[in-house]
């Protein structure tokens, strides 16, 4: 071996990462040339060298009290209880839309009976009230004392909805309560652009007759994941019309602009939603093809990239994702991305978060 | 930190604190504080956005562990949110342009005087720490998760989402660049 061949291996021989075969022949080489010997003890050198400046023992005594400091007031206070959701960061994210949905639902029923109905009564929950789970859907109720980490975007979502022209009739609590099976159907049949009759047909299909009202965040508790799943898939579209998604503010969701209701970027979302991430693909692609301001287009690459993660096309991500790179330098959409696409890859079958 | 908790591993801690144990958060920190400082540093290349930076990781880290899969290993994890937190720091700091300044020397190991070999490591160590403090953030950082932090290619690999191959040359291109420094004041070579 020589000089040349012996240099190239040397930095991986210094971290033991050499194969045996080629970690013998360096080995022999050193034994006989002295130069090769020095460059090695160099590298020793520089890594010994290689520290990081620490701050010192007074910065890591309040190290932690600070740390502390900065998560009591991300989530609007000290005490914070996490609640670990069965159905893991997915499900978390899902967290902030449905009371979200919930609260636009309420809007939607409230100014179709209204307007289309005049002197109509309310309807109240078709499903007996035994049957019916308290209502956790905005920033009071239970779930915001298990779970305050989640208050702050849960308040944005109850601001977001308590800013429409909405009749103060009854609490919050109440009013969401009264969103029964029917509204919601209605509701998804709207939200959905005309001629989508499979994403129609889908979520309308989701809820069983006779099962309880949406009950937003208090089914993430007390019902089962298959009953929380359909509520979701019902509750998450719900909120892209409405608006009321951008109240979101986890990490990893985005803060597009929702797209007009019925075009292909709304399409794509509710059918990656669905877990029809081919059908999803191509409605983006169609979206990305349309008319985008820059912003809009930035978050809709970056969501092609997680459907195409999520069809384990990582290549192919790959490149949209350096296409991101290269036309928006140091975007924030990708960057949090990055950070969830260990997950999304890991979970292939999840529903989506980027938006 | 509590006694019970000390020897707890990582993913039980984690899972102990998503379930709202503040101790076993605590103690996650209290453990991967200092790693996760010089991460951020290598990638924010100032201690004040390292600071921010670390502090951000935790909040994060805090903010997800509900979402954190207990049956995979935490290191990887918490170092992907230190680094992304180390970028976004570094961006917002000073628009991706490393600062170096005095203040940024590490702490001298002996700060009492010291036999004149001693006094001349400090000196090695203060220039590397300059050429660690100019390096690509993307260099820096396998360079401080491998001679700082002591990690295997594959787990450089894994934390950093290249493959191990660029994790060699990244590595040897960044002992490179603090070698010439480290020559630079040394007569030429050593």
């Amino acid at each position: 071996m020589e000089c040349r061949e012996t240099q190239t291996l040397l930095t991986a021989f210094h971290d033991g990462e050499l194969p045996a075969a080629d970690r013998a022949r360096v080995e022999e080489h050193l034994r006989g040339c002295p130069e090769c010997a020095a460059l090695l003890a160099d590298l020793a050198r520089v890594d010994r060298a290689a520290g990081v400046p620490d701050p010192g023992p007074a910065y890591w005594n309040r190290f932690n009290a600070r740390v502390m400091d900065r998560v009591a007031r991300d989530a609007d206070g000290p005490g914070v209880r996490v609640l670990r959701p069965k159905g893991g960061w997915m499900r978390e994210q899902l967290r902030y839309l449905v009371p979200a949905a919930a609260a636009a639902a309420l809007v939607v029923v409230i100014v179709h009976y209204a307007g289309m109905r005049p002197g109509a009564p309310i309807p109240t929950p078709a499903a007996p009230p035994a049957a019916s789970k308290p209502a956790a859907a905005d920033s009071s109720g239970e779930r915001m004392a298990k779970a305050e980490p989640e208050s702050r975007a849960t308040k944005k979502a109850g601001s977001a909805a308590a800013a429409r022209p909405v009749p103060p009739p009854a609490p919050a609590k109440d009013r969401v309560a009264t969103v029964t099976r029917e509204e919601r159907d209605r509701l998804a049949a709207r939200s959905l652009p005309p001629g989508n009759e499979d994403a129609s047909g889908g979520r309308a299909a989701a809820p069983t007759p006779g099962s309880p009202p949406v009950t937003a965040a208090s089914g993430m508790t007390q019902e089962s994941p298959a009953e929380r799943k359909k509520m979701e898939r019902v509750a998450a579209p719900m909120t892209e019309p409405q608006g009321a998604g951008k109240a979101a503010s986890a990490p990893g969701m985005g803060i597009a602009q929702e797209p007009s209701p019925g075009s292909p970027c709304e399409r794509a979302h509710a059918l990656a939603e669905r877990d029809r991430m081919r059908d999803a693909e191509a409605a983006q692609r169609a979206c990305l093809a349309g008319d985008l301001d820059a912003p809009s287009r930035e978050k809709g690459l970056v969501f092609l990239a997680e459907l195409l993660d999520r069809q384990a096309r990582f290549s192919e991500a790959d490149a949209v994702i350096a296409e991101v790179d290269r036309r928006f330098p140091q975007s924030r959409p990708l960057d949090h991305y990055r950070q969830q696409r260990p997950m999304v890859q890991k979970q292939p079958e999840a529903v989506p978060v980027t938006r | 930190m509590r006694a019970d908790l000390e020897e707890e591993k990582d993913e039980r801690l984690a899972a102990l604190a998503a379930g709202g144990d503040r101790d076993a958060f605590d103690a996650l920190v209290t453990r991967h504080r200092q790693a996760v400082y010089r991460l951020c540093w290598s990638a924010a290349g100032n201690a004040a956005d390292a600071d921010d930076a670390a502090q951000e990781t935790f909040v994060r880290v805090y903010r997800s562990l509900p979402s954190y899969d207990p049956t995979r290993p935490f290191g990887p994890w918490l170092r992907k949110i230190a680094w992304n937190c180390g970028l976004t720091a570094r961006r917002d700091g000073n628009a991706g342009v490393p600062r170096v300044a005095g203040g940024d020397a590490p702490e001298a190991v002996d700060p009492a005087p010291g036999p004149e070999e001693e006094a001349a490591g400090n000196e090695e160590r203060r220039r590397v720490a300059d050429a660690m403090a100019g390096l690509p953030a993307e260099l820096r950082m396998v360079m401080v998760l491998r001679a700082v932090e002591g990690l295997s290619y594959a787990e450089i690999a894994l934390a950093a989402g290249i493959p191990a191959g660029t994790v060699m040359s990244r590595l040897s291109r960044a002992r490179t660049r603090l070698l010439a420094a480290l020559y630079a004041r040394s007569g030429g070579g050593s």
